[in-house]
């Protein structure tokens, strides 16, 4: 992202960097340990555009990057590539996520019923003052339910196909080592929908939500409405030397399908998904697909548009270069002004005959 | 707690016996591995690494598979008398995936012993607990719709 091959200025460089570190002062394992515990949604943000799941290490790139999630993001990005590929996990299927938050804005009464989980939906948004006046905030505890929900939930879209009320296209099985990989290869379009779907799962947050609110608002043919929103935990399944499949832990996942009706009589459906808790980004994203097949070329919810300009790392890489010296182009957009300048003084001071 | 196995439990599946030892807490486990490691002779440390596992998801509208991202993990491959051990946790912990494996290795060398079957059915019993209590908290914003 940055010039490294830069020349001069070495001591300037470095006085710049020992500054804006001396702001942020020394980091250690307790401050890490206080960033993940006190703000796991950004936790979950970071890692989600980031496309890696280790909470310490999204908590230290927070930590060493002073709270700057793009900063956050290259930092973790460019770690992971110090890793080897181990293993292609199963793939995680929507019946078998351990669910903590299942709601549908669509249909009041769904399979398996409505879950709100950990959410403040409906929840009042007060700043607690009182804090910063010594008076600690401390949250009312749940009161369990007597009974346990069922840890999965079933897939609601499985019912509708079932149902005839979405479409129910046949599928193609893959082996998990053959599905398109966008670490591995280029995004190219018209894109392959793993391609699509792995583009959004590790998109910025912020720049999903600038193109889906446009099409919330009626910029776009398919105006949204969640079909299911979930919040879960997927176990990581993996293959042992012996072949036995097994769970190596969980992580937690997002997913949102948003709907439209079609004109096929038929409801349409957008999905999205990503690492970590963040529902503003998969109902952004699930919107941006929804809106997606009927996109004109070069509207902003056409698929090259929105994936594209919503990668944050090559975005924000691209937005800060331009601070970087471009002393020689610039020269040359000079000169060629002073030159369409000076062959145009000329005739402006021939006098009219 | 070793000894609170009732001898007429059915030994967990190897699959079975891997998913719970991989959510075990990590300091039981590494106690329980401490105890069986002078019972493998020739110890060979195969592979001890971090790496990464590809998560792919199913979309539910189209049914493609895609990739959700990566995840971290801590990997353990080891040989001992004649047998093989295998630890994979999510995370950075290599000596709780070194653990993972030795238990492995000793369970694949001896069996489900009492001390291996007792560990496996507590710490099942806690996790199976932990689910539970979660769910209850989870059960209590279950909400009605029709009377919103």
């Amino acid at each position: 992202m940055a010039y490294v091959a830069t020349r001069g200025g070495a001591r300037a460089i470095d006085q710049a960097e020992r500054l804006y570190r001396a702001e942020l002062g020394q980091i250690d394992a307790a401050r890490v340990d206080a960033v993940r515990r006190a703000l796991p949604m950004l936790i979950d943000r970071v890692m989600g555009e980031a496309s890696l799941y280790e909470p310490d290490l999204a908590a230290l790139a927070l930590a060493q990057a002073g709270g700057d999630l793009y900063e956050a993001v290259l930092l973790l990005r460019a770690w992971r590539t110090t890793q080897p590929r181990l293993a292609i996990a199963e793939p995680v299927r929507q019946e078998q996520l351990f669910t903590h938050r299942r709601i549908s804005a669509a249909f009041k009464d769904i399979p398996g019923g409505q879950i709100l989980g950990p959410t403040l939906d409906y929840a009042h948004r007060l700043l607690a003052t009182g804090v910063l006046q010594g008076r600690p905030y401390s949250p009312a505890p749940v009161t369990p339910a007597a009974t346990a929900a069922p840890a999965h939930q079933p897939s609601l879209a499985a019912w509708q196909k079932a149902q005839g009320l979405v479409a129910d296209p046949a599928r193609t099985e893959v082996a998990p080592d053959a599905i398109p990989d966008l670490t591995r290869e280029p995004l190219l379009f018209p894109a392959k929908r793993a391609h699509t779907l792995q583009s959004l799962a590790r998109a910025d947050t912020g720049g999903m939500l600038t193109l889906g609110y446009a099409a919330m608002r009626g910029y776009f043919n398919a105006h949204p409405t969640v079909n299911e929103l979930r919040l879960a935990e997927a176990e990581v399944r993996v293959t042992h030397p012996r072949g036995t499949v097994f769970s190596a832990g969980r992580v937690k996942v997002s997913q949102a399908e948003v709907t439209s009706k079609g004109k096929s009589g038929q409801l349409n459906l957008g999905f999205c998904a990503t690492l970590g808790w963040n529902e503003v980004k998969v109902i952004s994203g699930a919107t941006l697909d929804l809106n997606a097949a009927a996109a004109p070329k070069g509207s902003p919810v056409e698929e090259e548009f929105f994936l594209y300009h919503t990668e944050p790392v090559e975005a924000s890489g691209f937005c800060i270069h331009f601070k970087l010296p471009h002393y020689v182009t610039f020269q040359s957009s000079l000169d060629a002004l002073r030159g369409a300048k000076a062959s145009a003084a000329p005739q402006s001071e021939q006098v009219p005959s | 707690m070793f000894d609170q196995a009732k001898t007429d439990d059915p030994p967990f599946d190897h699959g079975r016996l891997l998913d719970v030892l991989a959510r075990a807490d990590a300091a039981r486990l590494m106690a329980l591995a401490e105890t069986l490691l002078p019972l493998l002779d020739a110890v060979e440390v195969v592979q001890s690494r971090t790496g990464l596992v590809m998560l792919p998801m199913r979309d539910t509208v189209q049914g493609t598979d895609f990739h959700l991202g990566e995840v971290l993990v801590a990997e353990a491959h080891l040989r001992a008398t004649g047998c093989e051990g295998y630890g994979m946790v999510v995370g950075r912990d290599l000596e709780r995936a070194m653990a993972m494996a030795v238990v492995d290795a000793a369970t694949a060398c001896f069996g489900q012993t009492p001390a291996i079957s007792a560990f496996l059915q507590s710490e099942a019993a806690a996790q199976a607990a932990a689910d539970t209590e979660c769910l209850r908290a989870i059960e209590a914003t279950r909400v009605d719709m029709e009377t919103f």
